[in-house]
C-alpha cells in the first residue's frame, strides 16, 4: 500500500485526521496523533472529550467517519478487533472487563495464545507476568474473586500478555485509591523501554499524568487543543492550565 | 511460588476427570450387561445416547453460554442420513421408495454410517452457523430456535429421504449397551479437551465478555462456529446411534419434547462443566424413567379412578424451575469432579492435603468489600 512518510514509518503507531460522528454530534474532530514504540504518551481531556472514542476507533470497536490509523506502516483502518489485536494493539478498559468465568491464570494465557503463542510459553509468559505484579498466589483463583485494584493489575497483565508493540491504557487508575494508582503507575512506567512498546495512557490525574509521560495530547470537545511535553503543555499554554484545573476540580481530582 | 500454577498446567493433559467419568460410565454399562435385563438394558442405552447428545450440546451451549435449540434437529439429520447409509438396498424399497437412485444402493456397515451420518449433521451445521455465529444473546437464541423449527420441517416433508410424517421402519438393531456407552466415553474426552483447548478458552472468554474477548484477538465468530460443527457431529451421532436402537420412527422424535429434555439434563448438571452434562443426564433419566415406570404402573394398575398423565413431564418441569432458583448455575457450576475436586471432599485428609493456594488475607477481605460494592 503507499502510504505518506509518516505513516510508512516502522515502529509508530499513527492516527491521521480521524473524526468520528454519532448523527450530528461530533465525538472526534480531524485529530492526529503518533505514538512511537518506547515512548508514554498521556491522552487528556475532560470527560466526553473523545478520548475513549478515540481508543475504540483505534482498536477497532467503533469504525471512524474519517481518516484513518496506521500501526508499524500497515493501514488498519476499519479492521476487525481482533485482526488489530494480533497486528500488536492491545488495550485495557475504563470499566475492567475480566473474563468472570476463567481464572486469573487462564485470563492471561487466553490473550497470549490468541495471538499465537503457544501453550506452554504463554503459561510461562503468564508466570513472570504475575510474579512481577507479585500476584501468584492470586494465579488459580477465579477473576471474579479479586478486589478491584488487582483486577485492574490483571488486565494490563492480560494486554501484555499478547506482546504488544502499542498498548492503550484507558484510565487505568480510575476507582483506585492514590496509594494503588502511585503504585500501578509506578509499575507501568517502566514497561514501555524494557519492552519497547508505544504506551498511550488517558487518565484525569494531572499529577500522575505529568509524572509518567513524555508528551502529553489535549482534547477539548473532540479537538486538539495542546501537544507537546508536560512542561510544554503546562506552562506555554496557560490558557490549557486554566481549563484543566477547572475540569478537574469540578471532578473532584484537584489536588493541592 | 509456581506450587498453583504448574498443578494448574498438569491438570490440563492430566485426565482424572475424564478418567473418574469414563470408569463410572463403563461400570453402569457393565452392570447393565451382566444383570441381563431388556428393560434396564433399554433404559441405560437412551442415558448413553442423551449423553453422547447432552455432552455435545454442552461444547456448543456451555462453552458459549447461547441458548440453544437446534441440537436435536441435528441429531434427526444423524439420524435419516445414517439409516439412509446403512439400510440394504432390499430394505430400502420398502421403507423409503422414493429415495433418489443414487442413494438407493448405498450399503454401508454400521460404523462408516454412523460416522458418516455424524458428518452430513456437522456439514448442515458448517453451513447453518456461517450466518448464525454472527447472532448474539437474544437473536441467537430466536434464530436457533426458528432453525429448529426449519429442521423440523424439512425432515418432516422430504419424503424421498425421510419417508415424511409417516415411520421410517425397518431399521436393523446396532446399538447396544456397550457401543453406546464407548460414544459416550468417547464425547467425555472430547468434551473435555475442548473445554481446556485453545478454542474452548476462547469461546469461555466470549461466554463473559464479547468487546474484550475481540480485543485479544478472537475471532468470535470462528471460534463458535468450529464448536458448533464439533457440537453437531455429536448430535449426529447420536441420532444414528438412536435410529439403529429404536429401529422405528419419526421426525417427531427430533422436536421440542427431546429439547426439553436435554436442555433439563443440561441444565440441572451444570452447562459450564462435562460433569454437569454427565451428571445431569444420569439423574433426569433416572428421575424421568421411575416416574414414567410409577405413571405407567399406576395407570395399568387402574389405582384412580381416571388415567393420570402428564405427571412426568411436570415434575421434570419443576425440577428444572427449582433448580433455575436454587442454583442457577446447575450442580457442577465450575469445578469438574477430580482429584482435587475429592481430595476437598475427603473428611479425613485435612486442611493441608488440599492444594489450596495460600490464601492472601488482603484479597479475601477486599473480595468481600468488591462484592459489596458492586
Amino acid at each position: 500500500m503507499v502510504a505518506d512518510s509518516i505513516s510508512s514509518e516502522h515502529g509508530v503507531l499513527v492516527i491521521e485526521s480521524v473524526s468520528k460522528y454519532f448523527y450530528q454530534l461530533c465525538a472526534v474532530d480531524n485529530v492526529s496523533l503518533s505514538l512511537k514504540r518506547g515512548e508514554i504518551l498521556g491522552l487528556i481531556g475532560p470527560n466526553g472529550s473523545g478520548k475513549t472514542t478515540l481508543i475504540n476507533i483505534v482498536t477497532g470497536v467503533l469504525p471512524p467517519t474519517a481518516g484513518r490509523v496506521v500501526a508499524d506502516g500497515v493501514d488498519i483502518t476499519g479492521w476487525k478487533s481482533y485482526r488489530i489485536a494480533r497486528a500488536g494493539l492491545a488495550r485495557t478498559f475504563q470499566r475492567v472487563r475480566l473474563f468472570g468465568g476463567l481464572s486469573v491464570v487462564e485470563n492471561i494465557i487466553v490473550a497470549a495464545m490468541s495471538v499465537g503463542v503457544g501453550r506452554r510459553e504463554a503459561f510461562e509468559d503468564a508466570r513472570a507476568l504475575l510474579a512481577q505484579l507479585r500476584m501468584e498466589h492470586c494465579a488459580d483463583l477465579p477473576a471474579t474473586a479479586l478486589p478491584f485494584g488487582h483486577e485492574r493489575l490483571v488486565e494490563v497483565a492480560r494486554a501484555l500478555a499478547m506482546r504488544p508493540k502499542f498498548l492503550l491504557l484507558d484510565e487505568p487508575a480510575a476507582g483506585l485509591n492514590e496509594e494503588e494508582s502511585g503504585e500501578l503507575l509506578r509499575r507501568l512506567s517502566a514497561i514501555p523501554a524494557e519492552q519497547n512498546l508505544g504506551m498511550l495512557i488517558v487518565d484525569h490525574d494531572m499529577h500522575l499524568i505529568m509524572r509518567l509521560c513524555d508528551r502529553l495530547h489535549v482534547l477539548d470537545y473532540g479537538r486538539t487543543i495542546a501537544e507537546g511535553t508536560p512542561e510544554e503543555v503546562r506552562t506555554v499554554t496557560e490558557v490549557v492550565e486554566a481549563y484543566l484545573g477547572t475540569a478537574a476540580a469540578e471532578e473532584g481530582y484537584a489536588r493541592t | 511460588m509456581s506450587m498453583s500454577l504448574r498443578l494448574l498446567r498438569d491438570r490440563i493433559p492430566g485426565a482424572s476427570t475424564v478418567l473418574m467419568l469414563v470408569v463410572m460410565l463403563l461400570l453402569i454399562a457393565a452392570v447393565t450387561e451382566a444383570l441381563g435385563s431388556t428393560v434396564l438394558s433399554r433404559f441405560a442405552i437412551r442415558m448413553f445416547i442423551d449423553m453422547t447428545l447432552v455432552l455435545g450440546l454442552q461444547m456448543f451451549m456451555g462453552n458459549s453460554n447461547i441458548l440453544w435449540f437446534p441440537h436435536v434437529g441435528f441429531m434427526g439429520i444423524g439420524a435419516y442420513a445414517s439409516v439412509i447409509f446403512s439400510m440394504s438396498p432390499l430394505q430400502k424399497i420398502l421403507s423409503l421408495p422414493e429415495l433418489y437412485p443414487f442413494l438407493a444402493d448405498v450399503n454401508l456397515p454400521f460404523l462408516p454410517a454412523l460416522l458418516a451420518g455424524a458428518l452430513v449433521a456437522a456439514a448442515v451445521a458448517a453451513v447453518i452457523g456461517l450466518p448464525l455465529m454472527r447472532l448474539s444473546d437474544f437473536p441467537a437464541v430466536i434464530a436457533g430456535f426458528a432453525m429448529l423449527i426449519v429442521i423440523h420441517a424439512v425432515l418432516t416433508h422430504w419424503e424421498a429421504l425421510t419417508n415424511g410424517p409417516q415411520t421410517l421402519f425397518g431399521v436393523e438393531r446396532r446399538t447396544y449397551v456397550m457401543n453406546s456407552a464407548i460414544w459416550a466415553c468417547v464425547f467425555v474426552a472430547v468434551a473435555y479437551w475442548f473445554k481446556e483447548s485453545k478454542s474452548g478458552l476462547q469461546l469461555r472468554a466470549s461466554r463473559d465478555d464479547l468487546v474484550s474477548t475481540s480485543s485479544i484477538g478472537v475471532n468470535i465468530v470462528a471460534v463458535r462456529w468450529f464448536a458448533l460443527v464439533l457440537s453437531a457431529f455429536a448430535a449426529g451421532i447420536a441420532g444414528g446411534l438412536f435410529a439403529h436402537f429404536i429401529t422405528s420412527f419419526s421426525p417427531k422424535a427430533f422436536f421440542l419434547r427431546e429439547t426439553f429434555i436435554i436442555l433439563a439434563m443440561l441444565v440441572i448438571g451444570g452447562p459450564a462443566t462435562v460433569t454437569g452434562a454427565v451428571l445431569g443426564t444420569v439423574i433426569v433419566t433416572i428421575v424421568y424413567q421411575t416416574l414414567r415406570w410409577v405413571e405407567n404402573t399406576l395407570n395399568i394398575e387402574q389405582v384412580f379412578a381416571q388415567p393420570i398423565a402428564g405427571l412426568t413431564d411436570i415434575t421434570l418441569a419443576v425440577m428444572l424451575i427449582g433448580m433455575l432458583i436454587l442454583r442457577p448455575a446447575g450442580i457442577f457450576e465450575r469445578r469438574e469432579i477430580g482429584w482435587q475436586a475429592l481430595r476437598a471432599l475427603w473428611p479425613w485428609t485435612g486442611a493441608d492435603a488440599a492444594p489450596e493456594p495460600a490464601a492472601d488475607p488482603q484479597v479475601v477481605r477486599k473480595a468481600a468489600e468488591t462484592k459489596q460494592r458492586r
